[in-house]
């Protein structure tokens, strides 16, 4: 390489296949779709979306040379970088040294995967960072950079006027300049000088130096009044602190790293921090354990399908179970909601359980479940971890909130997390490099963790478990507990193979952990039957028919009782096929009480016989109804004899009236009290009814009060328009034509007198729509703030609010007209 | 497929009693795992918190159970069990009663969320006194069972440091000749002793009276015997001359007819019960000497006034005995709390094996009642049903027939309904001892029955406890307190003592077939089922027949 590259595109095209391959291997995203030329995949490489997604995936040192470079000069040299990362030296930390070498170690790995991902470029004396990389790293006050450092000298000062720089360098004791430029350079030597900056810094009062304490390690702003106090006035006026707004300050990068010896980052984190044995344990312990958590696990989705085997709950409108179901789940397996939220998750991601798609869905287990069951139990359990180790379903969401406040419920939608099967790898992998039968610290996996992947932005101090990532890691470590993946803690040998050598090797160690099944079982006195291991199915499949299950685990226990001893009966065995059957099972000879216990439920079994028929003969003769049952024309009746003297039919009392009739015989019928039922002809009567009410044809008559109002109206309307009012000349305030107007009380005395006289009066009406008229009618009735009354005007009854009435007037007496 | 135990996840241990290493297991797991069925295979324990917390107390840890758990475990120890039993334990002694030399007795925290979260609680508010410094309260020292009470059900067992009062000191040894304490009454002796408080669980007939008497013996104090009555009183008194230095004016009776109060006094659970004008007039009898020791005999039938007082008792050590911790009232953890945790507890099975008790044959006979005894019994109201069918001819004939059977054995006829006994009585012309019958005619009965004067003895309830009748060889019990099962095992004690030939003891219960009667005796069975005695049901049509 002779000249150096002078854009990201001329040293990517500088690089080699291989390390082009790992590049697009590292940020896949760039691959889709294949850029044409080097051209194109330096500008793809250097997009926004594409430079944040590289750094996500830095691991904390990476990320913090990335950063340290982001407030470099640009270019940097090597040296510039590892100043930044190390300090200057003149610090006053005890374990610098060793820190330091850590990092000088370190970082060019760090620098070379910067490289390998393009996020750097450029030779060693001239690093550049990508720009949009600088953009987004590099302090701004709209986001904060994790090293807490501010704005350079030039890029505060820029826009502050020539006359506050000279004023700034007076006061700082630089001699003046002619331009804003080298004012703004002058300052920034200053600040970059060791010697002449611990000057100034020595003649600071110490609030000063309390000031600049607490911006040192970020965040650089601080808030000032316009009068601002006297130390911090000191700062402002030696440009120590640079206006940002006319309430912000902000300490400039060079000051803050020279207060900071020059480091970039508080703590630099070079080495990922190791990951911390809580335990150590016998291996073989380890695996029997988490083999015995294995066979657990297999069972409980067993257990949770075979309890769905009639039907499963009903799927929500939104999908997914609701809470009252998972807790029914949960109280079936006897676990806790969000055990039984994972068992229901994991039986869902392997594929053993789905909805089954009817118009009113409900869950079922399917017919992958089936073959799954015929499986020898290592292999359904390497099913079930491989189906967990994919999964990107998340169980532990179960039971909170999405972003707009809606519950997460087992099985439904929104509980996808991309992040989980990575974060699962990762711990698992992590565990795996611990030394067998070590159960690592959770808090220090957690650690690492997110040394491996820091949130950006995040605070390298930050612990906490509230980010995603750490969530879905604690989740991962209490289900691979409850899935038999680690044993107390640690990783166990099965699970170990399933990650590095396959589901094979895996169900092959498991296979001899798990308890064989047995094919007998431990019968006692006191009624109870222990089966000191998992049973054969078939044998465990008859027991729990033939005894309740008191207690579940490594064994079971049975309690016999009178229930469950008629409950096999009820199945069909015979009293014998049980005595058989324990015999056959028992180790132990079967105790007395219980061969006593079978033999009186089987004596009372069946001694009351229950049956449905529709209707009966019944005869004191016995030989009638033996002649009615050999006579041929009774098959139809479907006749069958209970007792010598009573028959009993599958055809209704009627038809069976009639065909006995037919057949010559005389039967009376019963009613359900035993007395003859006297048959007369049809004298049916319906209950009390009311006749119906006549329909006349157009509207009711009026009444005489209402005639009488109409044809006084009718009168009245004809006049109205030429009426002479009474009052006309004695309210000169209403023209003619318009709205008479009274008082509220008047009205209402005009129009209760008008009521009772039966005469017609005309008012001023306001209707809800605000339109006024007038009308002549005559009152009918007044009460409750309404008048009723023939409107002569409109020609029928209306009620009117009188509130809305704007006054009345009399009618001058039409005879008068 | 080697440990003896299995370890369910409802904290039950299952533990196969022919395995070899059976034994060592026992010996593993009893410091915190209550024994709670023991039949002929397989013996159940359950893990309790209180049983943790008084494997705590002993001083015993977690890691000590969960590595006994994991050693005999046949199959992987569920995790979350594990767990379990660590946060347990790991709730006792957070809080610490003890002794200050300033403040009294005071309880201490060494985790202060913890105090203040009891602090909080509407129970121990009134229990407690000033706060005299961030992670101590003071404490009156009268309520001192009333808080640890109270703090073991809000689940953080207060440990109590503040130890016992001597109380006045008497001479008192055992009379060791010609006999000594049988090697389990030494032992559940030294289990009290070095606990300070608490709970000896022995079969009926295993002596539990010298076990009363070794501990007075190791105290050296005056001492208060509670028992259930006063014929029990006099055996305590006659027993207590016998077997250790006292004599007979050093035992006082506190009972309905006399009220002596000396070194050693005999109470009765009846007597400080008594009620006048709505306070107990005789609880003083607690104040009135400064006991050493406090003896509850038959403390499954502790009445709940004496519970009450028991409590303010913190400070003076006391044993409870009994043969049966069952108590239908469910006060069980009471009992635990307030005189103290299970100290010694022995299956029967294994001090019959010993030789101490007599082996039984328990058999349940059941009687088909006749037609029109059914109908009756099906047209019987509710609350009469069991009294009609547990009191029908039928089985009163049975039982004469049985007694029959064992003409010439000492034959005790047991049952709950005094017309039933009389008439039994009339028609075996034997005696009847029930609640009306004098305390001197109940001795001279058991007198006569004891020297073998009379063979068959009818007795109501009033005898279930406490009455030493050597040579019962035969119960038949004809009904009883519904389905009480300490009862049941009360009963069957009235047999167990050793007879003199090695002879099996025979206990039949006569039991209605199909009737009420049947379902009370099977719960009334269980716990002596669960010991492991195995009932033989029997037809009485077949029994009758064989004589």
């Amino acid at each position: 390489m002779t000249t150096p590259p002078r854009t990201l595109a001329e040293a990517l095209r500088a690089r080699d296949d291989e390390s082009l391959a790992g590049l697009l291997r590292a940020r896949p995203d760039l691959l889709s779709p294949v850029p044409n030329d080097i051209t194109q995949l330096a500008t793809r490489a250097g997009t926004r979306a594409s430079v944040v997604r590289a750094l996500e995936h830095l691991d904390r040192f990476a990320l913090q040379t990335a950063e340290a470079l982001a407030v470099a000069p640009d270019p940097a040299s090597y040296d510039t970088l590892l100043a930044l990362l190390t300090g200057d030296g003149q610090d006053d930390g005890a374990q610098r040294d060793d820190a330091g070498a850590a990092i000088r170690d370190a970082a060019p790995g760090a620098l070379a995967t910067l490289r390998e991902q393009a996020l750097v470029w450029g030779e060693g004396d001239r690093l550049r960072l990508v720009r949009t990389a600088r953009e987004l790293l590099a302090p701004s006050p709209q986001h904060p950079s994790p090293t807490g450092l501010g704005p350079t000298v030039a890029e505060a000062t820029a826009g502050m006027s020539p006359g506050r720089l000279q004023e700034i360098l007076a006061a700082a004791g630089l001699p003046a300049t002619h331009d804003p430029v080298s004012a703004v350079t002058a300052l920034a030597a200053l600040f970059t000088d060791r010697t002449r900056m611990g000057e100034l810094l020595d003649t600071a009062p110490m609030e000063a130096l309390a000031v600049l304490d607490r911006l040192v390690w970020g965040p650089p702003y601080g808030e000032v009044t316009p009068n601002p106090t006297p130390p911090v006035k000191w700062l402002r006026d030696r440009g120590l602190l640079l206006p940002v707004s006319t309430r912000t300050v902000v300490l400039p990068r060079e000051a803050a790293l020279h207060l900071r010896a020059g480091r970039a980052h508080r703590v630099p984190e070079p080495l990922p921090p190791a990951v911390v044995a809580a335990a150590t344990r016998d291996p073989q312990a380890v695996d029997s354990a988490a083999a015995g958590q294995a066979y657990l696990a297999v069972s409980t989705v067993e257990e949770l399908l075979t309890s769905w085997n009639a039907g499963g709950p009903a799927m929500l409108r939104a999908g997914g179970l609701s809470v009252r179901e998972l807790k029914r789940t949960a109280s079936v397996l006897d676990v806790s909601e969000p055990i039984a939220a994972f068992w229901l998750e994991l039986a869902y991601a392997a594929g053993l359980l789905a909805s089954d798609g009817e118009a009113d869905e409900r869950y079922a287990p399917t017919p992958a479940y089936d073959d799954w069951t015929e499986l020898p139990a290592q292999e359904r359990w390497v099913r079930l971890a491989t189906a967990w180790l994919a999964a990107t379903r998340t169980a532990g969401l179960i039971g909170g909130q999405d972003a707009k406040g809606r519950a997460l419920s087992a099985l439904g939608p929104e509980l996808d997390r991309s992040a989980a099967p990575e974060v699962r790898h990762r711990i698992l992998a992590l565990l795996a490099s611990l030394d067998p039968g070590t159960a690592p610290d959770p808090e220090t996996l957690l650690a690492r963790l997110r040394w491996e992947r820091p949130l950006r932005g995040a605070s390298t101090s930050a612990g906490g478990t509230t980010d995603l990532r750490s969530r879905i890691a604690l989740w991962t470590l209490n289900e691979s507990e409850l899935l038999g993946i680690t044993g107390r803690g640690a990783l166990s040998s099965q699970s170990r193979a399933l990650l590095e050598s396959g589901p094979a090797e895996a169900a092959a160690l498991l296979a001899p952990l798990i308890p064989e099944s047995l094919d007998h079982v431990l019968l006692q006195a006191d009624l109870t039957a222990v089966a000191p291991g998992p049973l054969e199915r078939p044998l465990a499949d008859t027991l729990s028919v033939l005894a309740d299950i008191e207690s579940k685990g490594g064994a079971t226990v049975y309690r016999f009782t009178p229930g469950s001893v008629r409950r096999a009966l009820d199945a069909g065995q015979s009293a014998a096929d049980l005595h058989a059957f324990l015999a056959a099972h028992s180790r132990t000879p079967v105790p007395q009480p219980l061969s006593y216990l079978i033999d009186d439920v089987a004596r009372r079994h069946g001694h009351l016989r229950i049956g449905a028929a529709s209707a009966y003969v019944r005869c004191d003769d016995e030989a009638v109804l033996g002649e009615i049952l050999a006579d041929k024309r009774s098959a139809t009746l479907r006749l069958r004899r209970l007792a010598p003297t009573a028959l009993a039919a599958q055809i209704d009392p009627a038809s069976l009236l009639e065909g006995l009739r037919e057949m010559g015989y005389a039967p009376a019928a019963e009613s359900a009290e035993g007395d003859v039922l006297i048959t007369r002809a049809g004298t049916r009567r319906t209950p009390p009814r009311t006749p119906p009410v006549p329909v006349p044809e157009g509207p009711p008559l009026p009444d005489g009060t209402l005639l009488g109002a109409a044809v006084r109206a009718i009168r009245a309307g004809d006049t109205a328009a030429t009426v002479v009012r009474k009052d006309a000349s004695q309210a000169p305030a209403a023209p003619a034509g318009s709205l008479p107007r009274t008082t509220s009380a008047e009205t209402l005395a005009t129009v209760q007198a008008a009521a009772m006289t039966g005469s017609a009066i005309w008012i001023g009406y306001v209707n809800a729509d605000g339109a006024a008229s007038q009308r002549v009618i005559a009152p009918v009735r007044v009460e409750g703030g309404f008048v009723t009354a023939y409107d002569h005007t409109a020609d029928e009854i209306r009620t009117y609010p009188l509130h809305r009435v704007t006054g009345v007037a009399e009618l001058a007496d039409s005879e008068d007209a | 497929m080697t440990g003896p135990l299995i370890v369910q996840s409802d904290k039950t241990l299952l533990l196969e009693v022919d395995h070899e290493q059976a034994d060592a297991c026992r010996r593993a797991i009893a410091p915190f795992a209550e024994l709670e069925r023991a039949p002929e295979h397989i013996h159940t324990y359950r893990l309790t918190p209180l049983g943790l917390w008084n494997a705590r107390a002993a001083g015993h840890d977690a890691e000590q159970v969960v590595d006994a758990l994991v050693q005999y475990s046949r199959y992987p120890v569920p995790h979350a069990l594990l767990v379990d039993i660590a946060e347990t334990m790991a709730r006792y002694g957070r809080l610490t009663l003890s002794k200050n030399p300033v403040h009294g007795l005071v309880l201490t925290s060494t985790d202060r969320p913890v105090l203040e979260e009891i602090l909080r609680s509407k129970k121990v508010q009134p229990l407690v006194g000033a706060r005299i410094d961030p992670d101590t309260v003071a404490v009156h020292p009268s309520e001192r069972g009333q808080i640890k009470q109270t703090l073991l059900k809000l689940g953080w067992p207060a440990e109590d440091l503040a130890g016992y009062v001597d109380g006045e000191a008497h001479p008192i040894e055992l009379a060791e000749d010609g006999w000594a304490l049988r090697p389990y009454q030494k032992q559940a002796v030294q289990g009290f002793w070095h606990g300070g408080s608490g709970v000896v669980v022995l079969p009926c007939g295993a002596g539990k009276t010298l076990v009363g008497a070794g501990a007075m013996a190791e105290a050296k104090a005056t001492t208060l015997i509670l028992v259930t009555n006063t014929v029990s009183a006099r055996q305590w008194k006659h027993e207590l001359v016998k077997r250790t230095s006292l004599t007979e004016d050093e035992i006082g009776e506190y009972s309905g007819t006399r009220k002596e109060i000396r070194p050693v006094t005999i109470a009765t659970y009846q007597v400080l019960t008594t009620r006048r004008k709505g306070i107990y007039p005789h609880l003083e009898l607690f104040d009135s000497r400064d006991w050493g020791l406090v003896i509850y005999d038959e403390v499954h039938l502790l009445p709940a006034p004496v519970f009450k007082f028991t409590a303010d008792l913190q400070a003076r050590r006391r044993l409870g005995l009994t043969a049966t911790l069952v108590r239908e009232d469910g006060r069980e953890s009471d009992v635990f709390s307030l005189i103290g945790p299970k100290r010694f507890d022995a299956p029967w099975k294994e001090i019959e094996a010993q030789g101490y008790i007599a082996p039984a044959d328990c058999v349940e006979v059941r009687v088909n009642l006749t037609d029109s005894e059914r109908l009756a019994y099906a047209t019987a109201e509710t609350e009469e049903k069991y009294r009609f069918c547990a009191t029908t001819a039928t089985k009163r004939k049975v039982t004469e027939a049985l007694v029959r059977k064992h003409r010439g054995e000492q034959t005790l006829v047991i049952g709950q309904y005094i017309d039933q006994l009389d008439e039994l009585g009339e028609h075996l012309g034997a005696p009847v001892i029930k609640g009306e019958t004098s305390n001197a005619q109940r001795e001279k009965l058991f007198d006569a029955f004891r020297e073998g004067e009379l063979n068959v003895l009818v007795v109501s309830k009033v005898a279930n406890f406490s009455i030493d009748l050597p040579e019962a060889t035969v119960a038949i019990q004809v009904s009883g307190t519904f389905g009480s099962r300490q009862e049941e095992a009360q009963r069957l004690g009235r047999v167990l003592r050793p007879k003199a030939d090695g002879h099996e003891a025979r206990f039949y219960s006569v039991v209605a077939r199909d009737t009420i009667d049947q379902d009370f005796a099977a719960h009334r069975q269980r716990f002596l089922a669960e010991q492991g005695y195995a009932y033989r049901i029997v037809d009485a049509d077949e029994l009758l027949t064989d004589n």
